[in-house]
């Protein structure tokens, strides 16, 4: 096991370091520059401006200067927001991006698995009709749509939530968390659902029927878990996409998340922040796989005996 | 460095326990949009015009504006000019306090400026003191040539007496030292805790209406009533918070459930809608910013100026905006000053004729240059990616089509890629805009020197001795007038043709009293009061 784990992360560690080196020369490639903002600026001064950022070294020298400070958890200070170091803009995003994104995460694993096992329970019911709907529109109408809908139907009709911002604390939190769940409910109910009529065919829940257990015990305490494996491998990439991918719902809502960060320092040419975030992102995905493994390994001992 | 994985476990913890605790919704606060994020909140080195605001709001400058953009007394409660024009000094008003209660005397300006222009701040906006106005010794502190604070025309004689000595006479120094560009710098708490001092509200010392309270990157800063200020009986709103308000169809929301009371745009495709529905709070005048399409002097036929007259001549500049942009910008067949009232300057000299016979005019000048429905103009336009920018692009494009037969493309570009395209001259028309530093007409005519811009590729020593001529001037009114003429040779040559004033346009709630448009673009948040 251990040594799965090590493989895993040096694995994980090799991907990184491709993607540092890919990001930060790309990045270059775009035209423009973080101090190209007015055409008035005077060349000696903004060859001052450069040279405090040693934008002016040659690009190996940038680099090398790059990858020394990552050894020393340094991101170097961002350019566009210029109070800043790149460490201190993702200690301020990151909360706020991870507690909307694993409440979504949360509600769509619970809202989806009853959902998916209600209609597998009861097919072609009215409830599973209604759980087919949730699914297709919730996968099919996109975040730019059904957010600024709720917050025209919740916020501004009913008045129930805050509109955006982060003022009524975490009531404002209601909505994104709710955007960012609905496609996630809608996949992880149609998972749920077809894994769990499959499972429900399976011999061993066939014996535990024969053995006279009730029906809800025969799901909660046999089919349930060999529904879930595919729930689960589903998880790890969700709750990275999710965290990562709340870009939209935070310029929606108007939330401090580390997703806007990204989109302005990519816009402003802010090197260090677009590599800072592209790192954290990338680490972030490499280890919530590793974690998804671990558990369905945890879960499932064909996985373990087979390595 | 701060340790990475011990600030973000720590931020958690804070957003956590922000998530959980309710503040209520105080009345007696102003709620501000202020669009994307404030670059910085370090007033030597901020270059936003947005977090001007707030800098406007937590630091006094030797003079400040009013709502409408006039410039009135500040920090200086009056001033003398030389008779040269050359020379203001500032007399400070008596018993001037930092918020913390240290005195504030002449020196602090001076050393505000100092370090603005110090390279080692890598502010960009040095040039407001080298090229803007002229302050004697300022480029040769900006350039690092030497640190020695006497060589700068910027002196404090006494506490109360701060003396600016310039090159060459600007009545417009005034709007310079009144904006954003020139706070004071209490040096004990920067030389304490160096540029972080400014973020951290704890520490930080202003000297304006306001000090900070609460600074959430990406989110808002809160500003409190400052005590010391000198006028703080007649400050009214006890706290203002700016929030970033990055996306304007939310702001609007916002706006409409009370959770902001003046938002920084309005989305264009409901101006008309809100116009109709709640006209009295709809506020939308003319900015600083001004639009014009360039020409690309080096690319023939562009050279021919017959062919940029019809261009110029081909687009309808009313329709454009009325019927195609509709984002409440002014038509404009100027460059300069549309915005400044005490400025007279010249049209382009088909101003006054009717589209019907610019159009005539301009498929004459067009077919004389050798271009027809049989041989079309083809002509690529670069332009940014903003929403009514493209639109913009669009419309023009295709009264060029109609009018001309000219089959224009547009080729729009994010905001970086379109200033580098600029100097790259990959371009044949340019949609071209330009912010002027104060609102004045000079600032623009100053910019379009071929000697200030070499990327327009413009030659004319002319306008450079008719700009030089202006630049001598010290009465005011004199000063316009030879500016005026300088435009006049600069739109007779139509190296641009000139599209409209860009308008400043926000949503102004009803409980806020005092508000008025201003090109200048400052609203002052003591000058405002809530009911």
């Amino acid at each position: 096991m251990l040594r799965f784990i090590g493989k895993r992360l040096w694995d994980g560690g090799l991907t990184l370091a491709a993607l540092v080196t890919l990001t930060f020369f790309v990045m270059r490639l775009a035209p423009g520059g973080p101090f190209s903002k007015s055409r008035k600026i005077s060349p000696e001064v903004l060859a001052n401006i450069q040279k405090t950022y040693h934008l002016d070294e040659p690009i190996w020298m940038q680099f090398a200067r790059y990858v020394k400070g990552l050894a020393t958890f340094d991101l170097g200070p961002s350019t566009r927001f210029r109070d800043y170091s790149v460490g201190d803009m993702i200690a301020s995003g990151l909360p706020w991006s991870v507690t909307i994104g694993i409440w979504a995460i949360l509600v769509a694993t619970l809202v989806g698995i009853a959902l998916g096992v209600a209609g597998a329970m009861r097919r072609n019911s009215a409830t599973d009709y209604a759980a087919g709907i949730v699914g297709v529109v919730g996968v099919a109408v996109p975040i730019f749509v059904i957010g600024p809908l709720m917050q025209v139907i919740f916020a501004l009709r009913l008045g129930w939530v805050p509109v955006g911002g982060i003022a009524e604390g975490w009531r404002a939190l209601i909505l994104p968390v709710l955007v960012l769940a609905l496609p996630n409910i809608a996949y992880i109910s149609r998972l749920t659902r077809s894994s769990m009529i499959e499972t429900l065919r399976e011999n061993y829940v066939r014996t535990a029927r024969a053995k006279g257990i009730g029906e809800g015990r025969v799901v909660r305490g046999h089919a349930l878990k060999g529904t879930l494996l595919p729930v689960i491998a589903y998880l790890g990439p969700a709750t990275a996409a999710i965290i990562t991918g709340s870009i939209l719902i935070e310029t929606i809502f108007a939330l401090p998340g580390i997703g806007r960060h990204f989109v302005d320092a990519a816009l402003n040419r802010d090197y260090p922040l677009v590599m800072g975030i592209t790192l954290l992102y990338g680490a972030l995905l490499i280890l919530l796989n590793i974690v998804t493994d671990l558990i369905r390994a945890w879960i499932d001992p064909r996985l373990r005996n087979g390595r | 460095m701060r340790n990475l994985l011990g600030s973000a476990l720590g931020g958690m913890a804070l957003a956590v326990s922000l998530a959980l605790a309710l503040p209520a919704l105080a009345d007696d606060t102003l709620d501000r949009g202020i669009g994307s994020e404030w670059s910085s909140l370090d007033p030597q080195v901020n270059f936003d015009a947005a977090a001007g605001w707030i800098q406007m709001d937590a630091y006094e400058g030797l003079v400040t504006f009013d709502g409408t953009g006039k410039v009135i007394p500040g920090a200086a409660e009056s001033w003398d000019v030389s008779a040269d024009g050359k020379t203001y000094t500032f007399h400070l008003r008596d018993g001037l306090k930092w918020s913390n209660g240290d005195p504030l005397v002449a020196q602090d300006f001076v050393n505000g400026i100092l370090r603005t222009l110090n390279p080692e701040t890598a502010s960009e906006k040095g040039y407001y003191f080298y090229s803007v106005i002229q302050v004697k010794g300022a480029k040769a502190i900006a350039d690092g040539e030497t640190k020695d604070a006497a060589t700068l025309g910027v002196t404090a004689p006494d506490a109360r007496t701060v003396v600016v000595e310039m090159e060459t006479p600007n009545p417009h120094m005034l709007d310079i030292m009144g904006g954003f560009q020139v706070a004071p710098l209490h040096s004990p708490s920067f030389a304490a805790d160096g540029a972080g001092v400014f973020i951290d509200p704890a520490k930080v010392v202003t000297n304006g209406a306001y000090m900070f309270k609460e600074v959430v990157p990406q989110s808002h800063v809160l500003l409190v009533k400052n005590p010391n200020y000198w006028d703080a009986a007649n400050v009214k709103i006890p706290q203002v918070r700016y929030l970033v308000t990055e996306d304007v169809n939310t702001e609007l929301k916002r706006y409409q459930a009370g959770e902001i009371d003046i938002t920084y745009d309005i989305p264009v495709n409901q101006i008309e809608a809100l116009k109709a529905s709640v006209p009295a709070e709809v506020s939308i005048g003319p900015s600083t910013e001004v639009t014009y399409y360039s020409f690309n002097l080096q690319r023939p036929p562009l050279d021919n100026i017959d062919v940029r007259r019809a261009l110029s001549l081909a687009i309808d500049r009313e329709t454009l905006q009325a019927k195609i942009v509709k984002g409440g910008a002014i038509p404009s067949y100027s460059y300069a000053g549309g915005f400044d009232p005490d400025y007279h300057g010249p049209q382009i000299a088909e101003a006054t004729m009717a589209q019907a016979d610019r159009d005539a005019m301009a498929k004459e000048l067009l077919a004389k240059a050798g271009y027809g429905p049989d041989n079309p103009l083809k002509l690529k336009i670069v332009t940014t990616v903003a929403e009514d920018r493209v639109r913009l692009a669009q419309g023009v494009a295709l009264m060029w089509k109609k009018t001309l037969g000219v089959e224009a493309s547009v080729d729009s570009m994010e905001r970086k890629a379109w200033l580098d395209a600029f100097y790259a001259g990959d371009w044949d028309v340019f949609g071209d805009n330009l912010v002027g530093d104060f609102a004045g007409a000079e600032t623009f005519l100053a910019y379009m020197r071929p000697s200030a811009e070499p990327g327009y590729n413009w030659v004319k020593p002319e306008y450079d001795a008719a700009m030089d001529v202006a630049a001598e001037e010290v009465d005011p009114v004199a000063r316009n007038e030879k500016l005026a003429a300088a435009e006049k040779i600069l739109l007779d040559d139509s190296i641009f043709a000139p599209i409209a004033i860009e308008p400043t346009r926000h949503m102004v709630s009803p409980h806020v009293k005092g508000w008025s448009t201003s090109a200048a673009g400052y609203n002052n948040t003591q000058f405002l009061s809530l009911e």
